[in-house]
């Protein structure tokens, strides 16, 4: 590609932080890629595009969109070029996100057991009841190890000036993980040689981590546990990444139809009849995990899985009740959690969040909607947002009925202009804006997150929006040993 | 082994052996309308491999075409080429923990193929042998790709258990139709043609004639595709191997289960290797056949009982 026209026409502004230029220049860790970028030609990275594509399809890495009666395979949309973090910056998220989760942690240890956060009035009681995520069945009930989030995705974005926050917390089934792996293999078929020239860390080890945590959980000490990937099932969205994991880890694969509960302890069943379950590594969420003890409705789970737990016969990762930790009204207490329980400053800043039911904070959101993004507490994917700049008059008027109807339900935010990266459409580089979600896991002997993550990507121009179900994509994230 | 997954790899791999003996039976019989034969029907093929009522298929048992779309493509007919694939994958993307990289990324690349717009195109207006062999070739990966890449264990007896029974009712099937159309008689049409086109289609010709060397006599087809232990398509070739994939499945013989099917797969192979021309002869071919099937779709319904029901 000709090198001219590949930066003059990348266009960047200011106000925004780009991951790959600053100030007409390539940034020091884009140097390797950018050279490549400007030797090969428009047809040969079209070609290469093309074969991520066919490599992705083939290989069944797809999400099924159901309409008018049959389903259709769409792939995740894969930008080829990749997201590079230094190693300085990975060693700072690093830090923060242990920080955190320890934090988190200790606060659903809490408050589950003697609720000291409560008492010492740094989180207002009335936060915690009215968290719709909040389960009473979890009380006093003690889990393997006091570890109630196994696996966490953290979203961490950049702002214009170059810091990173985090943006969510995700503690109950964070998924994404699957196209971390994949994106990396894909990457190593597209641009050989590339990886070790930039002393890019691996993320290979993340199944056998996972497995090793797992396998800790058991309540029996036996020699080959029984742990299970529990899925909702083939129609779910985010079935591809359960059967990879099941695979890479050598477990099995089951649904709620496969498992049964006898004597407070949960069985499979199998062609030389019921085998004893140890760790349920589950995908299905809270509500539908029991329905003798959350919606009756539900098919997807066991019923008396709760009863078992609550025995110690079977670990369930993530634990139920997470969801009280990753409220995003809850979210704006974590910086005081980390306080309270580790005596320390957070690492990584949170964005400034409004709580819509106090009327000061309130009425000043009221009076700079435009500059604000108002999300529902308990929605996620992108649905249940309003983004001030982009909405019209009719929509706020319409949210703010819908926040003085119920100011729980809703919190604000000044918009964050998310950091852009390079994206190769329509034949030429174009920014577009990203976040970061790196996975990290806890076990009995402490946190390891693997040098990696899932680069999300606003694939429509100007969207500030990088969920899947809204149109985004995803990158290879590299991160620099050197 | 989980029975949902055992139930799904039978059923991944009935649906593929189905979809052969689909495809292998469209071919000669198209092969055969092409031969100036004015009054060729398909009607005793979709009597036997769709679900039509008699009044549908007298719209379309005279248009070649018509027949190929429907047997290949259409979506409206459960046993159409198309959704066997579709059914075969989902039992696959489904137990994708359980089969092989190289397995799942083949069942995949054959169902993708089925959707592209391309093929009905090519099987509108091209030769339609070519779309038909190439569709049978993707196939043959497939059987090659389970030879080549899986474990033998539980899951791969689940398969052959699946295959060999499937193929077992597909081999009666097959005699079924086309002596259908000769009234079972066993003296009846000595046309060497319309025989030649049948052992092709199964791949029995070449072995036809080294055993029979003569004539094409319905008599030799019926004792190969009956009884010829060293022809892949055969019965009772198919009741063996059938019987060979149970054993391997190395149940405790104390249970029911076991003991039920033991009883049920050995008596449909005593029944098969027990019999001959004279057996058919005082029976007829027709209730012959009809008594397998029923013989064979009693051990599919145990194994759903006794194996595969989670419910």
């Amino acid at each position: 590609m000709d090198s001219s026209s590949l930066l003059n026409q990348y266009p960047i502004t200011s106000e925004v932080w780009d991951e790959m230029c600053a100030a007409g220049q390539v940034r020091a860790p884009y140097n390797n890629v950018y050279e490549f970028l400007k030797e090969i030609s428009p047809e040969d990275l079209t070609r290469k595009e093309e074969m991520a594509r066919r490599l992705f399809m083939n290989q069944g890495i797809t999400f099924t969109v159901y309409s008018s009666g049959e389903g259709i395979e769409k792939i995740f949309p894969f930008d080829v070029i990749p997201r590079i973090i230094t190693a300085i910056e990975w060693d700072f998220i690093e830090k923060g996100i242990k920080q955190r989760l320890k934090a988190l942690n200790l606060f659903l240890k809490d408050v589950y057991h003697q609720q000291f956060i409560l008492k010492d009035g740094i989180i207002p009681i009335e936060m915690i009841y009215s968290c719709p995520h909040y389960l009473r069945e979890m009380h006093e009930l003690n889990v393997p190890h006091d570890v109630y989030v196994h696996i966490a995705g953290i979203d961490i974005i950049r702002d214009a000036d170059g810091q990173f926050y985090v943006l969510e917390d995700n503690l109950r089934t964070p998924s994404g993980v699957s196209y971390m792996l994949e994106n990396r293999e894909i990457t190593k078929r597209i641009f050989p040689d590339l990886l070790p020239q930039n002393y890019v860390r691996t993320v290979m080890q993340y199944p056998q981590l996972l497995y090793k945590n797992l396998a800790s959980l058991s309540p029996r000490h036996i020699a080959n546990p029984n742990i299970v990937l529990l899925t909702p099932g083939i129609y779910n969205s985010a079935y591809f990444e359960h059967t990879t994991l099941a695979r890479l880890m050598g477990i099995e694969l089951v649904e709620g139809r496969d498992l049964v509960v006898h004597n407070h302890r949960v069985y499979t069943k199998t062609t030389g009849g019921l085998q004893q379950v140890d760790v349920i590594y589950r995908r299905v969420d809270d509500e539908f995990l029991d329905p003798l003890v959350f919606n009756p409705n539900g098919l997807l789970g066991v019923a008396g899985l709760m009863s078992a737990y609550r025995k110690g016969n079977v670990a369930i990762v993530n634990a139920p009740g997470n969801g009280v930790a990753d409220d995003k009204a809850i979210y704006t207490f974590v910086p005081a959690m980390i306080r309270y329980y580790l005596n320390e400053e957070p690492i990584l800043k949170n964005v400034p969040t409004y709580q819509l039911n106090n009327p000061e904070e309130r009425q000043h959101v009221f009076d700079n909607m435009a500059n604000m993004v108002i999300k529902k507490t308990n929605e996620s994917g992108g649905y249940g947002m309003l983004i001030g700049s982009a909405a019209t008059e009719k929509e706020m008027e319409d949210f703010k009925a819908a926040i003085l109807n119920n100011p729980r339900e809703f919190i604000a935010q000044p918009i964050i202009s998310l950091s852009s990266a390079p994206c190769y459409l329509n034949g030429r580089l174009q920014p577009r804006r990203i976040d970061l979600r790196p996975f990290a896991l806890c076990g009995p002997n402490g946190i390891e997150i693997v040098p990696g993550g899932l680069t999300r990507v606003a694939l429509r121009e100007g969207s500030l929006v990088v969920n899947s179900s809204q149109g985004g994509g995803s990158k290879d994230t590299w991160i620099l040993s050197k | 082994m989980l029975s949902r997954v055992a139930d799904s790899l039978y059923w991944m791999s009935r649906y593929m052996e189905r979809s052969d003996s689909i495809l292998r039976m469209l071919r000669i019989n198209y092969a055969y309308s092409q031969d100036d034969i004015p009054e060729f029907t398909w009607q005793a093929a979709l009597k036997i491999f769709s679900f039509q009522k008699d009044e549908e298929i007298s719209k379309i048992e005279r248009n070649g075409r018509e027949v190929l779309h429907y047997m290949v493509l259409e979506k409206e007919n459960p046993n159409a080429v198309f959704n066997l694939i579709t059914q075969s994958r989902e039992n696959a993307r489904s137990v994708q923990d359980h089969i092989t990289k190289e397995l799942w990324q083949c069942l995949n690349e054959f169902y993708h193929l089925m959707r592209e717009q391309r093929l009905a195109a090519s099987l509108k207006t091209e030769d339609p042998m070519s779309v038909l062999d190439g569709l049978i070739k993707q196939g043959m990966l497939y059987y090659g790709t389970v030879e080549i890449t899986m474990a033998r264990s539980e899951g791969f007896y689940y398969m052959n258990v699946g295959k060999y029974l499937e193929r077992a009712m597909q081999a009666v099937n097959i005699l079924d139709v086309k002596f259908s159309e000769q009234d079972y008689n066993l003296d009846g049409t000595h046309d060497p043609i319309y025989w030649r086109y049948l052992l092709l289609s199964i791949s029995g010709y070449e072995l036809f004639l080294r055993s029979y060397r003569s004539t094409l006599e319905p008599r030799n087809i019926i004792d190969q595709i009956i009884w010829n232990e060293n022809f892949p398509r055969s019965i009772l070739y198919a009741v063996i191997r059938l019987q060979r994939a149970f054993e391997k499945l190395d149940m405790d013989p104390q249970l029911e289960s076991f003991q039920k099917l033991t009883f049920l797969i050995g008596k449909l192979k005593s029944h098969v290797q027990f019999s001959d021309m004279q057996t058919l002869e005082t029976e007829g071919l027709h209730n012959y056949l009809q008594n397998l099937k029923n013989e064979l779709f009693h051990i599919g319904t145990a194994f759903n009982h006794y194996y595969f029901a989670y419910d």
